[in-house]
């Protein structure tokens, strides 16, 4: 109950700053490589150092730290890759990430209403039929 | 202002209110989506779809906190006015891709800077990888409108 409460107290936080700043997670990229645009691309770096910079200060105050990772088998790295790369190239074909879509579907921008929906339909067809195919064809990385 | 905010209540997120397991969990978009649309299913159909250990009691509710900030700041600033979709089918389908995407790699955009951050190998490889795909589709666009 903890962990819903936080998320949601974040999720208005960060919903409030997200629509007045446009903050995007590839929109900074994206607007850096066609018009040399810096303003996303801040944002992004900030997020980046300042968790960077955070999670020692977790554990340095007590708090459960991160890690260590063990290494990743052949697959998984494979299928981060992949799938890093297709949120990457999908989201900018959609004007922007995930994040970007919920702001743009609460300020009436009913394209990432249908965005969203898709979205959210997207998490059920992994589980329901994706994930499993997946592990059928990959039986090691089950 | 929004990053570094956005990076604190991440890291606090996922280290003080039990936003974890798994690791580097505190903020992501579709993995919290995924864990409210799941978790809602098994609860309404009696189901076993995944849900991330965070989110086995409760769902982790930040889809639905952002939707609510974003609409406030919205309202506030006179920002909100219904915009007529372009191409809703088109959108619904980059949703599904996203998330299907996401879902392999374990993380959005968000969860995959985060991962980065906390110094997982597997977290840079995904953030790198999305980086590539962002320059790879910028690229793309580029060339289709100057053809």
């Amino acid at each position: 109950m903890m962990a819903a409460i936080a998320t949601l107290v974040a999720g208005v936080v960060l919903g409030y700053l997200g629509q007045r700043s446009r903050m995007c997670f590839v929109g900074g990229i994206r607007d850096f490589m066609l018009v040399r645009d810096r303003y996303l691309l801040r944002g992004l770096i900030a997020f980046g150092v300042t968790a960077w910079l955070a999670f020692p200060l977790m554990t340095a105050i007590g708090a459960p730290g991160v890690g260590p990772f063990g290494a990743s088998d052949v697959v998984t790295v494979i299928l981060t890759a992949c799938g890093g790369f297709g949120v990457g190239y999908i989201s900018t074909l959609a004007n922007g990430c995930p994040f970007r879509q919920h702001v743009l579907a609460a300020q009436g921008v009913i394209s990432s209403a249908a965005y969203l929906a898709g979205f959210l339909a997207g998490a059920l067809i992994f589980h329901a039929w994706a994930a499993p195919l997946l592990l059928r064809l990959l039986p090691a990385w089950g | 202002m929004t990053g570094i905010v956005g990076g604190l209540l991440a890291v606090i997120a996922g280290s003080l209110f039990e936003v974890r397991p798994p690791d580097a969990y505190g903020l992501c978009m579709a993995c919290h989506a995924r864990d409210l649309v799941d978790w809602t299913i098994n609860a309404a159909a009696g189901t076993q779809l995944t849900v991330a250990p965070a989110s086995l009691v409760f769902p982790v509710l930040t889809p639905i906190g952002v939707l609510l900030g974003a609409l406030m700041a919205a309202r506030t600033s006179g920002e909100f006015r219904w915009q007529q979709p372009e191409h809703p089918l088109k959108t619904f389908l980059y949703g599904i891709l996203v998330m299907n995407c996401a879902l392999l790699a374990g993380g959005c955009s968000i969860r995959l800077l985060l991962r980065t951050s906390a110094g997982e190998p597997a977290g840079m490889i995904g953030f790198g990888a999305l980086a590539a795909g962002v320059i790879v589709a910028t690229q793309w666009l580029r060339w289709r409108a100057t053809r």
